[in-house]
């Protein structure tokens, strides 16, 4: 499995990840999700999310979290990008891409994915109230 | 032995440092470690139930054995995403 983590400053350029894509003919599933930054944190109203990474420990649990997916589904490719810093309200601070024959692995593996990087990858967010 | 113990997220804020250093004796485990922290930064001890624990980029439990020069970290639950 082609695996490829970004995690990154910028925002996420999806036009280009999509050129950079690549994908054999026997995959019929290309499976994108997006995590967007809402306006709303419990009660409060923000304007960004500021995202800290511990990117080595980060980048090693990614690692491992694509390792399992390896073994559980046929995915051909994944590609993770996250953003670190200030990211404003309706901008994605995540990208996501699989790659699998059928869409239900596609599904699973991306359900697999977030929902362990929301356990053990060691990122944390702080809101940004909007400046009066 | 002395190890690295860094801080993460808002526990830089209560601890008002990025790390720290300690010394231990040979053979303490990351749970006396991480008593020996909340000692020196009482704050941390209302979040230690649920304060993660690592040691260089792997999750350890409380009975991991310390080594020389190991790296700590310290943080709160993670949110990524």
């Amino acid at each position: 499995m082609k695996t490829q983590l970004t995690l990154t400053p910028d925002p996420i350029d999806e036009r280009a990840l999509i050129a950079e894509r690549e994908m054999s003919d026997g995959m019929g599933a290309a499976l994108i999700f997006h995590g967007f930054v809402r306006a709303q944190e419990g009660e409060a109203t923000i304007a960004a999310i500021d995202y800290e990474a511990f990117d080595d420990m980060a980048c090693h649990q990614f690692e491992l979290i694509f390792e399992e997916i390896d073994r559980q589904w046929p995915i051909e490719s994944v590609r993770v990008v996250h953003r670190v810093g200030v990211v404003p309200v309706n901008e994605p601070s995540l990208w996501v891409e699989l790659i699998a024959p059928h869409r239900a692995e596609a599904f699973k593996a991306c359900q697999f994915l977030i929902n362990e990087m929301k356990q053990r990858v060691p990122i944390w967010k702080r809101p940004v109230v909007p400046s009066s | 032995m002395t190890v690295t113990v860094k801080f993460w997220s808002y526990f830089k804020d209560h601890t008002e440092c990025a790390e720290t250093s300690l010394e231990l004796p040979a053979g303490a485990t990351l749970g006396e470690a991480h008593a020996a922290v909340i000692a020196q930064f009482p704050v941390l001890g209302d979040m230690q139930s649920s304060t993660l624990k690592a040691v260089g980029v792997n999750y350890q439990p409380d009975e991991f054995l310390l080594s020389d020069d190991d790296e700590i970290s310290l943080f709160p639950p993670v949110q990524g995403g």
